[in-house]
């Protein structure tokens, strides 16, 4: 095995799973976001 | 009468060659509708740096001035990236931000043809910029592909962008391959869900580039411009501004990206070994990250009460609205009651977000 394939074997164990991180980051922060601003209170809010 | 002879007289096999594929790339756009406002600006500076002693290309040329200003500075890229996300509605993703998760399994394909890539004796760099083409957006692949493999360019956007248009050909045999008939009838409810607040959608892009930009501070062109896009439109304020994104500059923009990617197409550079495996690695990718989204939703049916169609794992590529139309149309070919159409869009939304995000992490992590 070269040293590319050893580099990209190390890339995909350490990108796949900081990207599945990264987008429950996501997740989490857009679920709180829905929650803490939900569309009922605003457009009571407006009337 | 030497210098009206220039041209014929250093016409090579080559270059016709380079024509035979210029014309394909045309041919594609115009006769089959294959991505053609990338594919036929491709196409038609492919064929204009292909001509010898062009005065399209060179130290002089428009061409190449376009491609120092607008490719290599990245701003091209940046620039689209701004239309895209006047265009995009973030809603489905935000009521349903489960589908990320789709999104990022289907990215698989990236990391998977990286290694293969490597296995056939590219360098890491160059490696990463054919993984990207898994990424099905075009924008991400060229921005990667300018700071990894500038020699690359060409053929990995063509690799992008026809991939894209084939989404259609290449996603159904794999899916069907993966998936039982069983498992394709499943039927998904449509919940009443609540409405976005507009609070929710103006806050969501700020959020979004704050935490990619302190994670990945070198990802912060990529979505923040996309974001940026996304924060015009649905500010409501700046409407004349939005308008202009989701037109003028996509469409300027487009028109420039694309003869400018044809004229990095010089018979020298493309009809080499190399860029038939590069094609060929190109669509690898497409096939592992359609493998990879409806294997992630299998598996999430094994832990969860209410199963879901695995076939919306397939539309969490980044190839928007065309894998979530193909989708649910194979949805509706299985049992044409089944409507899941709504489903495979939020899931593609969030392809697209994610497919972003998958070229912030390989920007991040290779040097």
């Amino acid at each position: 095995m070269t040293d590319t394939v050893q580099q990209a074997l190390s890339l995909m164990a350490i990108a796949l799973p900081a990207m599945f991180a990264v987008i429950l980051l996501f997740m989490g922060a857009t679920a709180l976001l829905h929650k803490t601003f939900p569309a009922k209170e605003e457009k009571a809010a407006q009337d | 009468m030497d210098e009206l002879l220039v041209g014929i007289v250093n016409l090579s096999w080559k270059h016709v060659a380079m024509w035979v594929v210029a014309g394909i790339l045309i041919y594609l756009a115009i006769r089959h509708d294959y991505e053609p406002l990338l594919l036929l600006p491709i196409g038609f500076g492919a064929i204009l740096t292909n001509i010898p002693f062009s005065s399209a290309v060179g130290h002089e040329g428009f061409l190449t001035r376009l491609l120092e200003f607008g490719i290599y500075s990245e701003l091209f890229p940046v620039l689209i990236f701004i239309a895209i996300g006047a265009m995009c509605d973030f809603s489905p993703l935000i009521r349903r931000p489960i589908a990320m998760l789709f999104g990022a399994a289907a990215q698989f394909g990236i990391f998977a043809t990286i290694v293969i890539a490597a296995m056939l004796g590219f360098n890491l760099k160059q490696a990463a910029a054919i993984g990207i083409i898994g990424a099905a957006d075009g924008p991400t692949t060229i921005y990667v592909a300018t700071r990894f493999a500038q020699d690359l360019l060409g053929p990995l956007s063509v690799a992008a962008y026809s991939y894209m248009a084939l989404v259609p050909i290449i996603q159904p045999p794999v899916i069907k391959l993966l998936t039982t008939k069983e498992e394709r009838l499943i039927r998904m409810e449509y919940e009443e869900q609540e409405p976005v607040s507009k609070t929710t959608l103006v806050l969501f892009p700020i959020m979004i580039t704050l935490i990619a930009g302190i994670i990945a501070p070198i990802s912060v062109a990529l979505i923040g411009s996309l974001m940026f896009g996304n924060l015009i439109k649905v500010s409501g304020v700046v409407e004349r501004l939005s308008q202009s994104a989701q037109n003028e500059l996509a469409n300027l923009v487009t028109l420039l990206l694309g003869i400018t990617i044809g004229s990095t197409m010089s018979a020298e550079k493309f009809l080499v070994v190399e860029v038939g495996i590069v094609l060929g690695l190109g669509l690898v990718a497409f096939i592992f990250d359609t493998a990879g989204g409806v294997l992630f939703a299998k598996a999430v049916n094994l832990v969860v009460k209410k199963k879901i169609n695995p076939m919306i794992g397939a539309c969490g590529i980044s190839a928007f609205p065309m894998s979530g139309r193909v989708v649910a149309k194979m949805a509706l070919a299985e049992d044409p009651t089944n409507f899941i159409i709504m489903h495979a869009i939020g899931v593609n939304v969030a392809g697209q977000v994610c497919s972003v995000v998958a070229g912030g992490v390989v920007l991040a992590l290779v040097k």
